[in-house]
């Protein structure tokens, strides 16, 4: 055990600015991004990387709950995904079935209409909180946390507010929800350490999931009958 | 021997579990649910502290300190009148419940929520307590949704307002743990400052954080929205008392009296302009509690032991007002109508008087007008303020106005004859079956309850008087 804990520890120490990258492609992703799949990848990737941010800090059963609390709500939100698709599936709607039509129907929307305008948005949005959380970091660098987290906590806080202001999906405003007390909590695990606020924010990280994805649940049901959403 | 505490962690989520698994014989389970609220908000003021008691053959004792995950659960007088409020409102909005939409989630959700709000009540220190409340808060955005709507947008504006509370109200244990070690730093005491009034605000609606208010009530369930804005309300009140017990550096700051009255006098004054502007009924509950919530600021704003028993009266009755409002409002509302306008409740006292009697008097004792409940405290603040406040009094009366407009129009409304069109079925038809004499007796009960709250208001003051003398905060 404590060899494999020297190996991560070794590991990591040098992961350290690629994981800060990851977190932020894979956060940026997620604002511009509409579609669920590449939603889910990048939930994902976030919480593996910043699973690796962490353990520069902290204990690695800590470390190892708050990743697996990460996957599993990655898995309800796919769960949440396939009864809405079955669910609007049912009501008349299509969805294109294998990867590679869903990619062919991708890369053929964007060389036909090229990025759209809520995604540039999105995008400009994103770098914008991005310089923003770079200045606050070099300027008000959290207490007792490192440079490079202190920088992936406002990153995550900042567009995780962004994404709840841009929303009206419940699983990408849920999705904002997590990234934002995903960054808070990266922050304050640094202050505290204890077990039980860890299993407390991983409780509250999991309700919200449940909350957003009964939501999306709900809308599918609805365009099902006919009532909108 | 059952450590009293635990009953009311563990009971309401067993209950929860049985509720939600027979929720398919919905008269059931709420009677289940309803049961567990009453019989636990009892049970917490009957059995005295400390002692041995034994009930159904079991011994059971109430109080003291009891270790859970090794943290500690601490039972105080204020905690226990606290909780049992928290049981009985929860009890009267199931009952309402059990009349206007039977198969809400709100009776297992409900019950979670009592569950969470009593361990944060309960258990220190008090970060616990703010991610207990945080949990439970998500928890009830389950109950908001509405069975022939879309999500509820208002459930999720108002989930993301108390999590943006959430990292300053934890972080201020660290900031004032630091302050304690180095008191010349005040900048760690502005900074906790800053960080509690924003996270209050948001948590308990104030402008410009009020949007979610309305939104809640607006498009959410309207009976477990008015138990938000009255359970989960109070408990966030009772956590800012704690707060302030806890961090007296708070209360004791310069401005505190004006902040809370100015945060007040701001709920009050949007309260009322938009509530007298609204053509939604729905939405106008909302503006109703954000005139409440303000009144209640506004009398904590007195800074003084008779501003904070003001303060908790308004709590109290609060209850009378909106749970009576919302449930007459939904009990009017043909289910699955998509229609939210003033003109879909045309006539409808015709059709349910019972919800048209529960909808005036729940919106006259909100605005507190006089012969309901809310009458006493508003009445009581009115000569609090009058003296050295003039101004701010004359607000709260035109904040009133404001809101009495709005319900009148809206019962006008009502008392309006139906319009049918050729060949159109009366809205009775499609209303389906009559709900029973159980429901007239139901509203007519509460109201009456109201009533005498309204007349002899030394039937809840001596409550409210001695729970202020128990919350030490002021000077």
């Amino acid at each position: 055990m404590a060899m494999l804990r020297a190996l991560i520890e070794q590991w990591t120490a040098l992961t350290a600015t690629p994981a800060v990258i990851g977190v932020f492609i894979t956060a940026i992703l997620l604002v511009v991004s509409r579609d669920w799949r590449l939603n889910l990848l990048g939930l994902a990737g976030k919480y593996t990387f910043v699973a690796l941010l962490m353990i520069q800090g902290m204990r690695l059963e800590m470390v190892a709950l708050k990743g697996l609390i990460g996957w599993l709500i990655c898995l309800v939100f796919y769960l949440t995904e396939q009864q809405s698709k079955s669910l609007t599936r049912a009501s008349g709607e299509t969805e294109e079935l294998s990867l590679q039509t869903w990619t062919a129907a991708r890369i053929e929307t964007w060389r036909r209409k090229g990025v759209s305008a809520p995604g540039l948005f999105g995008f400009m949005a994103a770098l914008m909180v991005a310089v923003v959380a770079y200045a606050a970091a070099s300027s008000l660098p959290l207490p007792e946390t490192p440079a490079e987290i202190s920088l992936v906590a406002y990153l995550l806080t900042g567009l995780g507010i962004l994404l709840l202001g841009l929303s009206r999906d419940p699983l990408r405003i849920g999705i904002g929800m997590l990234m934002f007390l995903g960054g808070f909590d990266l922050f304050y695990t640094a202050l505290e350490q204890s077990l039980v606020v860890t299993g407390f924010l991983g409780t509250l990280s999991f309700v919200i999931a449940l909350v957003t994805a009964y939501l999306k649940t709900v809308q599918a049901a609805n365009i099902d009958t006919g009532r909108g959403g | 021997m059952i450590a009293g505490l635990l009953l009311f962690l563990i009971l309401p989520l067993a209950v929860a579990v049985v509720v939600y698994v027979m929720r398919q014989w919905a008269a059931l389970s709420s009677i289940l649910a309803f049961a567990a609220c009453v019989a636990l908000g009892i049970i917490i003021i009957v059995i005295p502290l400390g002692r041995t008691v034994e009930i159904w053959g079991r011994q059971i004792v109430l109080g003291g300190t009891l270790s859970l995950l090794g943290r500690e659960l601490v039972l105080r007088d204020f905690d226990r009148v606290a909780i049992a409020f928290l049981y009985l409102t929860a009890a009267a909005t199931l009952a309402m419940a059990w009349w206007v939409s039977r198969r809400s989630l709100l009776f297992p959700a409900g019950l979670v929520t009592l569950s969470l709000l009593s361990g944060s009540l309960l258990i220190r220190p008090l970060i616990y307590s703010v991610l207990l409340l945080q949990i439970a808060l998500a928890v009830s955005v389950f109950a908001l949704q509405r069975e022939d709507r879309g999500p509820t947008r208002g459930g999720l504006q108002y989930l993301s307002f108390s999590l943006l509370a959430l990292p300053g109200l934890l972080t201020i244990h660290w900031l004032m743990e630091r302050y304690a070690l180095t008191p010349e730093n005040t900048a760690l005491l502005q900074a906790s400052a800053v960080l509690v009034v924003l996270s209050f605000a948001m948590l308990l609606g104030s402008v410009p954080f009020h949007t979610w208010i309305p939104s809640l009530t607006g498009d959410g369930d309207l009976l477990a929205s008015s138990f938000v804005l009255t359970v989960n309300h109070s408990a966030v009140w009772f956590l800012m008392f704690s707060f302030l017990e806890t961090y007296p550096e708070f209360s004791a700051h310069a401005d505190f009296a004006s902040l809370a009255s100015t945060a007040g006098l701001a709920m009050v004054a949007v309260g009322g302009l938009f509530a007298a502007a609204q053509r939604r009924p729905e939405r106008m509950v909302g503006y109703a509690a954000l005139i409440d919530s303000g009144a209640a600021l506004v009398a904590l704003g007195l800074y003084d032991e008779r501003g904070l028993a003001l303060a908790l009266l308004a709590l109290m009755v609060r209850p009378f007002g909106l749970v009576l409002l919302s449930a007459g409002l939904q009990g009017l509302r043909a289910p699955g109508n998509q229609d939210d306008g003033l003109d879909a409740l045309r006539g409808m006292a015709w059709r349910s008087p019972g919800g048209a009697l529960a909808f005036l008097m729940g919106g006259m004792s909100i605005a507190g007008m006089p012969i309901t409940a809310g009458f006493a405290a508003r009445w009581a603040l009115y000569r609090a303020l009058a003296p050295s406040h003039l101004g701010s009094a004359l607000l709260l009366i035109a904040a009133t106005v404001g809101l009495m407009i709005g319900i009148w129009r809206t019962f006008t409304v009502l008392m309006k004859c139906p319009r049918l069109s050729e060949g159109e079925e009366p809205e009775t038809e499609r209303r389906g079956p009559a709900p029973g004499p159980l429901v007239p007796g139901l509203v007519t009960a509460v109201a009456l309850a109201s009533v005498s709250i309204g007349l002899w208001p030394q039937i809840i003051t001596p409550i409210s008087v001695q729970l202020a003398s128990l919350v030490t905060f002021l000077p």
